[in-house]
């Protein structure tokens, strides 16, 4: 060639080249491979800060568990908001729990007022750490 | 030796570059982990415009595959569809207990009202057995009127009606040539049967046949879909779904074909069933499913030769009659059937206490309702309109008091056509 690059060292630079993005590309689907994560498992603990934010006879419900947290006389109550008929998310009415797919209704307590669903809705284990956090196991 | 290595190394980077530029167009897949489930399906990576079907039957909880069938981790249309119940159809009566069953679901026990599935498929809107006894008893085939035959073999050992299990008709090929053309030309109607051709005529099969609508409610803003995909189930049926069959037309017995109506009805009044019968104002303004209840629609459970050995209502069920005041009962229990029916399709907010009428077999007309004036109000089940239903006793009626039944109510009460 004119430019002084010889024929011989054009193809060891274009292999050393295609090599070098080859094995970069190797690397890194072996990074994604190695970075890939599985689903993480599904949250069983919640935080529901401290007791003071509720006020006695208040119920507060959190969509995202779905539960609802009653304050009661004697503490607090956490229900879970999955219907026990086929698993649709009760809603909080003024007189009681209602089911919006098949009709379910479900007292404070939980109880089955009204079915087609005939167990109660599950208590959920509430527990209160020293210092008044209220924390929500749904397992 | 180089060249080779450099021509290997080339082909190791246009590989890698496909890969790449593979992954880079990969479908990202949308997951859904229905409650009910609790299996992660990707259906929604390509449907997820689709509307909820029902409030019933939210996808949340439902998902799609536990109805539909299907590939729920594929992510290729083929793969994905190539195990779905019933097509596009999973209520299609061929693969509706996989897909509607269930005791939670609808074939459940009588006690809990969920055996929807054991009722329709054993009605004779699917059964067809009247038709087929008429026709062959006719055409001598048969000796009497007894139904024998339906369009699928069917069994209800619980049946009340005297016959608890009915043939498939499938006539021989040797049959009088009348009834090939009967069974080749008139079944288009029963449940099962594939509609005739044509947009008004247009509808599904199965439980979707009722409860999917396809054709569009006059006076409504409801549009069907451009893509023909209907994702909609209801138990707000209305009359122009019933017009599909009920409506188009009558079947020749001389020729044994379908003769489509030549009339184009314009107003609701004759845009309703056949155009020679006889209706008063409520029959015609009112959906079917206002009068025609969830049992004489869909059956009890047995089997029965024709629809009049299990139509009932009557004109006096709502009206009572000169000497009576219909039939009522108070809603006392929470559980009761009138408070699942009127919460699947809440036109009337139905309340403990509440008073409606029933019908003499005790099956809750739960869009009705006492008022305390003493009239009765009722809810049309489509529209949602509200009618005062006025009464026989204390009114003018001159009839006959031992003639109440509805022929002689439409002596007076028909509307000229």
């Amino acid at each position: 060639m004119s430019s002084g690059v010889s024929r011989r060292d054009f193809l060891k630079l274009a292999r050393n080249a295609i090599l070098t993005v080859c094995g970069l590309l190797g690397l890194g689907g072996i990074l994604r491979f190695l970075a890939a994560q599985t689903e993480p498992a599904p949250q069983t603990d919640f935080d529901l800060g401290l007791e003071t934010r509720y006020a006695p006879g208040s119920r507060t419900v959190f969509p995202q568990i779905p539960a609802i947290l009653i304050r009661t006389p004697d503490g607090f109550l956490a229900l879970s908001l999955v219907c026990t008929h086929l698993g649709c998310t009760v809603a909080s009415q003024p007189d009681g729990l209602t089911c919006p797919c098949h009709g379910s209704r479900f007292d404070w307590n939980g109880k089955v007022t009204h079915g087609p669903a005939v167990q109660p809705l599950s208590r959920l284990r509430v527990d209160i750490t020293s210092d008044g956090g209220i924390h929500v196991h749904i397992a | 030796m180089r060249r080779w290595l450099l021509i290997a190394s080339g082909l190791l980077l246009i590989v890698l570059s496909v890969i790449v530029w593979q992954e880079s167009h990969r479908i990202k897949p949308i997951a859904l982990i229905p409650s009910l489930t609790g299996q992660v399906e990707y259906c929604l990576t390509c449907h997820s415009n689709l509307a909820q079907i029902s409030s019933s039957h939210p996808v949340q909880t439902f998902g799609c595959v536990i109805c539909h069938g299907g590939e729920r981790l594929a992510l290729t249309a083929d793969l994905a569809h190539s195990t779905l119940r019933g097509g596009a159809n999973p209520s299609d009566y061929s693969v509706v207990q996989t897909s509607c069953g269930g005791a939670n679901c609808h074939s459940g026990p009588a006690s809990s009202y969920s055996d929807h599935i054991q009722r329709a498929t054993t009605s004779i809107q699917e059964t067809y057995a009247g038709a087929i006894a008429s026709m062959l008893y006719t055409f001598g085939a048969e000796p009497d009127l007894n139904a024998r035959f339906a369009t699928s073999a069917v069994q209800a050992p619980g049946s009340t009606s005297g016959i608890t299990s009915l043939s498939l008709f499938a006539p021989a090929p040797s049959s009088n040539p009348a009834i090939l053309a009967f069974a080749s030309n008139c079944l288009n109607c029963h449940i099962s049967g594939q509609p005739l051709p044509g947009a008004k005529y247009f509808h599904f099969t199965g439980c979707a046949a009722c409860h999917t609508p396809t054709q569009i409610v006059p006076g409504t803003n409801q549009t069907l879909p451009p893509t023909g995909q209907i994702h909609k189930l209801t138990t707000a049926i209305s009359y122009t779904q019933c017009d599909t069959c009920h409506n188009r037309g009558n079947y020749d017995l001389r020729t044994m074909t379908f003769q489509a109506r030549q009339d184009q009805p314009t107003d609701r009044l004759h845009d309703y069933y056949q155009p020679i019968a006889q209706f008063t104002s409520c029959e015609y303004q009112l959906d079917c499913i206002d009068c025609h209840t969830r049992v004489e629609a869909m059956g009890d459970g047995s089997l029965y030769r024709q629809e009049t050995d299990i139509q009932y209502i009557q004109c006096k069920t709502c009206h009572g009659t000169l000497a009576d005041l219909p039939q009522t009962k108070t809603m006392t229990d929470p559980n009761d059937l009138a408070f699942r029916l009127a919460q699947l399709n809440p036109v009337v907010d139905l309340k403990l206490g509440d008073t409606i009428l029933v019908t003499s077999k005790e099956e809750p007309l739960w869009n009705t309702r006492l008022l305390s004036d003493g009239t009765y109000e009722l809810f049309d089940k489509a529209a949602g309109a509200q009618y005062t239903i006025p009464l026989v006793k204390g009114s003018g009626c001159q009839q006959d008091p031992s003639r109440q039944d509805s022929a002689s109510c439409h002596l007076c009460h028909s509307v000229r056509r």
